[in-house]
């Protein structure tokens, strides 16, 4: 299990959980709607929790079992990526959290994120997913390029 | 069995898939981003052709909700410019951080907590989208973005 699957067995099977979800429940699938319901939540902590919410925490327990059979649980607060790039963990803190903001107030505002507008929303021929998947991954694309010619390529 | 509870093994899949295929991984998506490797457009495209293929056949065998009883529907919208504007926002905080509101619950499984900074400005982005500024008026609350199958 610490072997990488390929995209030839996760993509249909990412494809199968989608259309699983859709049958069973009717919704459709995505992972934003969890933190929305959070989110909610902890602003009326009397009310019910939102369905997207058990979602959300299904997400964070198929990240402990695969960790489980890919060697273990190794907690740490190092996040990788571009990890020791500025030498000092509150800036890489505060840069995780501002990434975090631009995400959750952009997501919410196009009412999506990469698995329900770039999966689901997609696979379903929304008009709307196209645009905002397009919108996004032609964002991060070139963004990502800018960041790595000013960061010298690395 | 409630409704609630039986979406989460569906995320128990989707994070252990995204676990398996390393999309919690911040340099796989960087590599992704940069050109460097096609695999994860790939998954993409294939998940979407397989979710595309099985939600037609539903539709086609008149498939109804296990949990509900009702017909498979879903709702498609037109484009507007919140989804432009949104997705170029989210777009860009996605290459800063190499990752998405999916892989960052993952890896919080997968005890790797720096990913807790986003999951906490994810919250706080969205809090921010709600929030109003006091107004004395009264006034209807601006609709947020629509619901769509994008939630």
């Amino acid at each position: 299990m610490d072997a990488r699957g390929s995209w030839h067995v996760i993509g249909p099977l990412i494809g199968l959980t989608v259309v699983g979800m859709l049958w069973v429940t009717n919704r459709p699938l995505g992972a934003l709607g969890g933190y929305i319901d959070l989110h909610d939540w902890l602003r009326r902590p009397s009310g019910k929790i939102g369905w997207r919410f058990f979602f959300l925490v299904g997400v964070v327990g198929g990240g402990v079992m695969h960790s489980l059979l890919a060697g273990g649980i190794h907690p740490t607060l190092t996040y990788g990526g571009f990890a020791g790039s500025f030498g000092s963990p509150l800036v890489e803190a505060m840069l995780l959290g501002g990434a975090g903001m631009l995400m959750g107030f952009g997501a919410r505002t196009a009412a999506g994120c990469t698995s329900g507008h770039g999966i689901t929303g997609t696979a379903l021929g929304s008009p709307s997913s196209y645009v905002a998947t397009m919108t996004f991954m032609g964002t991060a694309v070139l963004a990502a390029h800018l960041f790595a010619l000013l960061g010298g390529g690395r | 069995m409630k409704p609630r509870w039986i979406a989460l093994p569906f995320g128990l899949a989707f994070g252990f898939l995204l676990s398996w295929g390393r999309m919690t991984d911040p340099e796989v998506i960087r590599s992704m981003l940069l050109f460097r490797e096609w695999d994860l457009y790939l998954l993409m495209g294939s998940a979407m052709a397989v979710g595309m293929i099985g939600a037609h056949l539903l539709r086609a065998a008149n498939a109804r909700s296990f949990v509900g009883g009702e017909a498979i529907t879903w709702t498609r919208t037109r484009p507007t410019r919140n989804h432009v504007v949104g997705s170029v926002l989210f777009g860009l905080g996605w290459s800063i951080a190499c990752t998405c509101p999916g892989p960052i619950a993952a890896q919080v499984g997968a005890g790797r907590f720096g990913a807790l900074f986003i999951v906490g400005g994810v919250l706080g982005g969205i809090a921010l989208r709600g929030w109003q500024p006091p107004r004395r008026t009264v006034r209807a609350p601006d609709e947020a973005a629509p619901a769509t199958a994008g939630l």
